[in-house]
């Protein structure tokens, strides 16, 4: 026992007669699965804490009476473990536990979605008995059960391993799953009626009694990919193929900023299920819901597959060919040019993508006009002159990635601001919860009010009405204190935007403080799209535009005269729209971008109408396809290679999932330019990537700290209130089309109001309260919340709450609140 | 001598061949019969009341070594019902332009859904009309068979059906047992 | 050809065409060449078992110049895929392939690098045969396919035009011809059966109904 050299904190021990080294109070299961040695095991769980629960992990150690469950049993100095391999004992032990699984087990794994990747199945094949000694009844349930409009539950095939519900508790803090019942009765179930003497109907389905509480989580989908058998099951995937004729293919997830890896399995061209990629810098072994179930857009029927024009005779959009939409695209930029062409791309882009945008409008339109912020950029009503945002990214965000989901795991104290981590940012969420939960992480959040999800991450709130955000990072003395210790993270949303002043605050206080300073966008290719130059401040590589010698240099990387790329910072998105609306733009070349995310869709549809001349590079019919005059489809992410940026600014490329012959959006813009005479060498990712890689540094030092004054929020006078609004994870984005099943999960769109809003308006929980602006209203369910005095808030855009398009306004507004549906007049502004 | 007498004997075989038994077969015009397991084209067999056996479950196109099988599962509802149980197959596809008849799609079948009868006239002048479906490889319905979707009509669960499955009528019976121990050898 | 090139559909080449299609099917000369396994089953089939001289085949052609029928009998690969494609561009036309077995038809379980995947992809297949191998049975009976095929052939380009216009009427007939097996077709009983079902779209299975009755221990289930 002293052969192996060994520090103060670790132990030595023996397995199957080997001696090794172990870190005190690792488990005996981590240990032999290090040195080779697999123990068969269904509740054991690297990410979850043990629970020994199964029992399939018997092993016998030298001195205990009895076998033990090696995935509880902590190592000690000069342990003796045998496994099956060695000792007969525990062989016996744990064909003799699987025998007991096996016993009211259904032979039914023709038809069930996990046969062919079932940890049991596989275990009865190699340890278990060839014949069955039980010949009694099998214990039954009624086959499968919703527990959410996604996720089935079998009772039968479950082995009570408490995967489910260890998930649910420890990972995502949602426990609507639990171990019900005593005895032979024990089952895993969610909260329900009949449970607890109220009337259930029998037939065992969710959401039949009054007291029943669906499986209503944003993660649940990871409940099914870890259980060991089939019993949880997903609505989408049930029946649909055998694990083993998928094909597998580790792809990113293109949904939000979280930079989630993930496995797609598809079968003859069509993309099957995803599952959480294991990643552990960043998703672990997680994903959200909406990144696990929402790829049917790219199915969605309204695919663009052929290019389109607008006819000159009819002017109707009709189908053309590549070479002819393309020589009309090239045409109409190039007449367009001399007035100004604006180039507006959406959140999907992937870096490459967004560089040949960015390399595109420098190139061959020649114009900075080129912004990715498809989101109100500045508060209701305040000047469009204003950079704050732009020169707070080009300061505080391109080119630096310090803060890793790491950090945010070890950090002391995190202080969030505007942002609402599980709608907008989950794995983040995951993370913070982690933290708050295994090393007592500190969370302090500016919101309006506590959310359930700052609730599950222990955060204390600073109750901010918006647009005091900025107020509050510059003078609150709890938020600078949160951040005094050394290692404390400050992590803010893209919602601050719309606060003036609230970035140069949060840029400040990071400053004064010490603390680090994250910006978390909300879309996959925000972060990308910044680093890449698609900003009217930024060229690629986060270089000021106004630096000459970036600009010389990159002339010459680029191989364009000089004097092409523009040396004055170019108009953001607000201002392209006002420009195109009142007539003064050329053109709009617009890639992924849906006007009702824009600050007024109103405004941004009128402008789409207005401009002479507009390209879209699109994947389905949207409100800009059918405006345009030239559109060119797109691939999907499924489709194409690439790579996105996450928040933190770690890359996440993936490979084409799917053979397509769609492009890419830098193929197209390629394409175009090649008809223009410019060679943009943006068709192949690799190229990019090997172009990225090869530009050269700024020679600025990095730029100033915008300083704009702290705003502070609007006066509300009688029955007005002060909206307050995010967006939730689950709502109408266009990349959750074509899945009922997964808006089934959504959490129901409702009205916040304080008790004091609630009182001055005689309403009662669930009543309807109606929000209204001078452009329309949104008619609710109240829920009454303990908000600031007179704040209402509002899902940005769920069902019934489009907030944007229907009332034109965004969070810091002033809106008015009656009681009860509006009335005729305001019913009216409704409908149209 | 011996040469002459020799060739004799040759033409002697010959002329005795003229008066033995033909011994050419005579296909078309009687086919004859095929080995009893000879392994011939697909069958996708019904529970007595009409109901697919087939359950969409894959093995078979799991176990096929050409890949000609091509299987897509679907879920049972109780207003459209083509299964017992859970699941039945959507759709169901034998590729005959890959199918080398080898039978281990038919050992995979769980349910004894799929078997193989001995037809072996497939010759056919499109690569298209060498795909079977489920039009093609449906059992007939026999007398007492009802086209599905229709709900259950031999119990309450699919284990009903599954009691008793050996004694269904349809040419899954005795698919593995020699039709010859039944006492018929023809 | 000649003359029946110039002259008007319908005049006097009627029966020319029949006299023309009888005369080729009534006497296939295959090309001799044989690629892999099928290769036995089809030398078996020119044996006297089995006996192809029964419809005058049985002579196989050792130059391909005197054959009109190609029997690619075995997987081609892609090394044999030119020489296949040689020998077929040396028969004098009208030319016939049958793809025997699944290997020529599609590739069959070697889907790889190796094997061209369905010997269609270098020459025209008019009739495709499954079977891994197929039995001399089933030769037989692609082959009688065949012949039914060609004669059912228009004779120059005006009898192809005067088919198309029937199939654009809508004038075919109800079995297409080489659809039906042949153990049907020779059969006055069963070739109206067979027929019957094509109409009412289930001779598929007709063909399963009449192999029960013919098994001892499914006769009971099928009463």
């Amino acid at each position: 026992m002293t052969d192996v050299q060994k520090r103060a904190d670790q132990v030595s021990l023996i397995i199957d007669g080997v001696e090794v080294v172990a870190e005190k109070g690792e488990l005996v299961i981590r240990v032999a699965e290090r040195m080779g040695i697999a123990i068969p095991r269904f509740c054991d769980h690297p990410l979850l804490a043990p629970a020994g629960a199964c029992r399939q992990c018997l092993v016998e150690v030298e001195g205990q009476r009895k076998p033990v469950a090696s995935c509880t049993q902590t190592v000690a100095e000069g342990m003796v473990v045998k496994t099956q391999l060695s000792s007969p004992v525990a062989a016996k032990a744990q064909a003799g536990v699987m025998e007991l699984l096996l016993i009211n087990h259904p032979l039914d794994c023709p038809t069930c979605d996990k046969g062919g990747e079932c940890p049991l199945q596989n275990q009865a094949m190699s340890t278990g008995r060839a014949d069955s000694r039980f010949k009694e009844e099998k214990r039954e349930y009624e086959k499968p059960i919703h527990i959410s409009s996604q996720v089935l539950l079998d009772r039968e095939r479950c082995v009570l391993c408490q995967r489910c519900t260890r998930f649910s508790e420890e990972i995502a803090g949602d426990k609507f799953i639990d171990l019900m019942d005593r005895s032979s009765g024990e089952q895993i179930n969610v909260y329900r009626d009949d449970f607890f003497g109220g009337a259930g109907t029998g037939d065992g389905q969710v959401g039949e009694g009054e007291g029943d509480v669906a499986f209503n989580s944003y993660f649940s989908g990871n409940t099914i990919q870890i259980c060991p058998v089939g019993a949880l099951t997903g609505e989408q995937y049930r029946f649909r193929a055998r694990p083993f004729d998928l094909v597998s293919t580790p792809s990113a997830c293109e949904h939000c900023a979280s930079g989630c890896s993930q496995r797609t399995d598809h079968r003859r061209g069509k993309v099957l299920r995803r599952l959480a990629g294991d990643d552990p810098a960043v998703n672990e072994e997680w994903n959200c819901d909406k990144g696990r179930w929402g790829f049917r857009y790219a199915t969605a029927t309204d695919r663009i597959l052929t290019p389109q024009i607008r006819d000159t005779k009819t002017g109707e959009l009709r189908e053309a060919s590549w070479s002819e939409a393309l020589l009309a695209a090239a045409e109409g930029l190039k007449a367009a040019k001399e007035r100004g062409v604006g180039v507006l791309t959406g959140g999907r882009l992937t870096v490459e993508d967004a560089y040949a945008y960015a390399k595109f409008a420098r190139t061959v339109l020649g114009t900075n006009d080129v912004d990715f912020r498809a989101r109100p950029l500045r508060a209701t009503g305040s000047p469009v002159t204003t950079t704050e945002e732009a020169d707070f990214l080009a300061a505080a965000v391109a080119g630096i990635t310090e803060v890793t989901y790491e950090q945010v795991e070890n950090a002391p104290s995190v202080v969030l601001a505007g942002l609402e981590p599980e709608e907008e940012s989950p794995i983040l969420f995951l993370r913070l919860r982690k933290g708050h939960i295994r090393r007592k992480l500190r969370v302090t959040a500016v919101s309006a009010y506590l959310s359930r999800g700052l609730e599950k991450i222990g955060a204390a709130l600073v109750a901010a009405v918006p647009g005091d955000e900025a107020h509050i990072l510059a003078s609150d003395a709890a938020v600078a204190e949160a951040l005094g210790a050394p290692g404390a993270l400050l992590i803010v949303g893209e919602r601050l935007a719309t606060v003036p002043g609230a970035l140069s605050a949060a840029a400040d206080l990071a400053a004064r403080t010490g603390a680090k300073l994250a910006w978390v966008p909300r879309r996959a290719g925000d972060r990308g799209a910044i680093d890449a130059g698609c900003l009217p401040n930024l060229l690629p590589g986060g270089r000021p535009v106004t630096d000459d010698a970036a600009r010389a240099a990159l002339s010459l990387a680029w191989k364009v005269d000089a004097g092409v790329v523009p040396g004055t910072p170019g108009r953001d998105t607000d201002r392209i729209i006002a420009a195109a609306a009142d007539g003064t733009l050329g053109a709009l070349l617009v890639g992924g971008v849906d006007p009702a995310d824009l600050a007024d869709p109103t405004l941004a549809e009128n402008a789409l109408d207005t401009v002479p001349f507009l390209v879209s590079l699109e994947m389905r019919q949207s409100a800009v396809t059918r405006r345009a005059d030239v559109v060119l489809p797109i691939a999907p992410a499924v489709e194409k290679a690439g790579t996105y940026m996450d928040w933190e600014g770690r890359l996440r490329s993936f490979g084409a999932v799917l053979k397509s012959t769609a492009m890419t959006d830098g193929r197209v813009l390629e394409a175009i330019a090649a008809l223009l005479d410019v060679s943009l060498n943006t068709g192949d990712v690799n190229a990019v990537r090997r172009e990225l890689g090869g530009l050269p540094g700024s020679t600025l030092p990095s730029p100033v700290r915008p300083s704009v004054a702290a705003a502070r929020a609007a006066q509300p006078a009688e029955n007005q209130a002060v909206l307050a609004t995010w967006h939730q994870l689950i709502d109408l984005g266009s990349l959750l089309d074509g899945d009922q099943v997964l808006a089934g999960t959504a959490r129901p769109p409702v009205a916040r109001i304080g008790k004091d809003l609630a009182e001055s308006l005689g309403l009662a929980d669930g009543d309807l309260v109606t929000v209204g602006t001078d452009r329309g209203s949104i008619t609710l369910p109240a829920a009454i919340t303990d908000l600031p005095p007179r704040v209402v808030w509002l899902p940005t855009n769920s069902p019934g709450s489009t907030v944007r398009r229907s009332l034109g306004v965004t969070a810091g507004a002033v809106v008015t609140l009656t009681a009860g549906v509006p009335g005729p007049i305001l019913a009216e502004e409704a409908a149209r | 001598m011996g040469t002459f007498t020799g060739s004799f004997k040759g033409f002697g075989v010959t002329f005795a061949h003229m008066f033995r038994k033909v011994i050419t077969t005579d296909y078309p015009f009687s086919p004859p019969k095929p080995a009893p397991r000879y392994h011939g084209r697909h069958i996708l067999n019904r529970h007595p009341d009409g109901l697919e056996k087939c359950i969409g479950c894959e093995l078979c196109a799991w176990a096929c070594p050409a890949d000609a099988i091509y299987v897509e599962g679907g879920d049972n509802t109780d207003e459209q019902r083509f299964s017992p149980g859970e699941r039945y197959a959507k759709i169901y596809q034998i590729n005959y332009a890959r199918c080398i008849f080898c039978g281990l799609c038919i050992e995979a079948c769980p349910t004894r859904s799929l078997t193989m009868s001995n037809e072996y006239e497939l010759a056919r002048d499109s690569r298209q009309d060498l795909i079977f479906t489920k039009k093609e490889l449906l059992a007939p319905l026999l007398p007492g068979m009802e086209q599905p979707p229709h709900p259950m009509l031999l119990g309450e669960t699919d284990k009903d059906y599954y009691v008793g499955a050996l004694t269904n009528p349809g040419t899954s019976v005795g698919a593995e047992r020699a039709p010859i121990s039944q006492g018929d050898a023809e | 050809m000649g003359i029946e090139e110039k002259l008007p559909a319908g005049i006097l080449l009627t029966s020319v065409e029949k006299l023309s299609n009888y005369a080729r099917k009534s006497s296939f000369w295959g090309a001799t060449f044989g690629l892999a396994c099928c290769a036995i089953e089809m030398m078996a089939s020119g044996g006297p078992h089995y006996d192809l001289g029964r419809w005058g085949m049985e002579v196989f052609r050792a130059s391909p110049r005197q054959a009109d029928l190609m029997i690619v009998a075995g997987r081609v690969s892609q090394k044999m895929a030119p020489v296949v494609r040689q020998i077929y561009d040396q028969m004098p036309e009208p030319r016939s392939v049958i793809s025997m077995g699944v290997c020529a038809s599609s590739g069959g379980m070697f889907n790889n690098y190796a094997i061209v995947q369905g010997v269609d992809h270098i020459i025209p297949v008019d009739v495709y045969l499954p079977g891994c191998p197929p039995r001399p049975e089933m030769l037989i009976d692609a082959i009688l396919k065949m012949r039914e095929k060609v004669m059912a052939q228009p004779l120059g380009p005006n009898g192809r035009k005067m088919l198309e216009a029937r199939q654009a009427e809508g004038r075919t007939p109800i079995v297409a011809p080489g659809a039906m097996p042949s153990s049907y077709r020779v059969d006055k009983v069963r070739r109206e059966e067979w027929t019957q079902a094509v109409k009412e779209g289930r001779e598929e299975q007709l063909r399963i109904e009449n192999w029960m009755k013919l098994q001892p221990h499914l006769r009971e289930a099928h009463k």
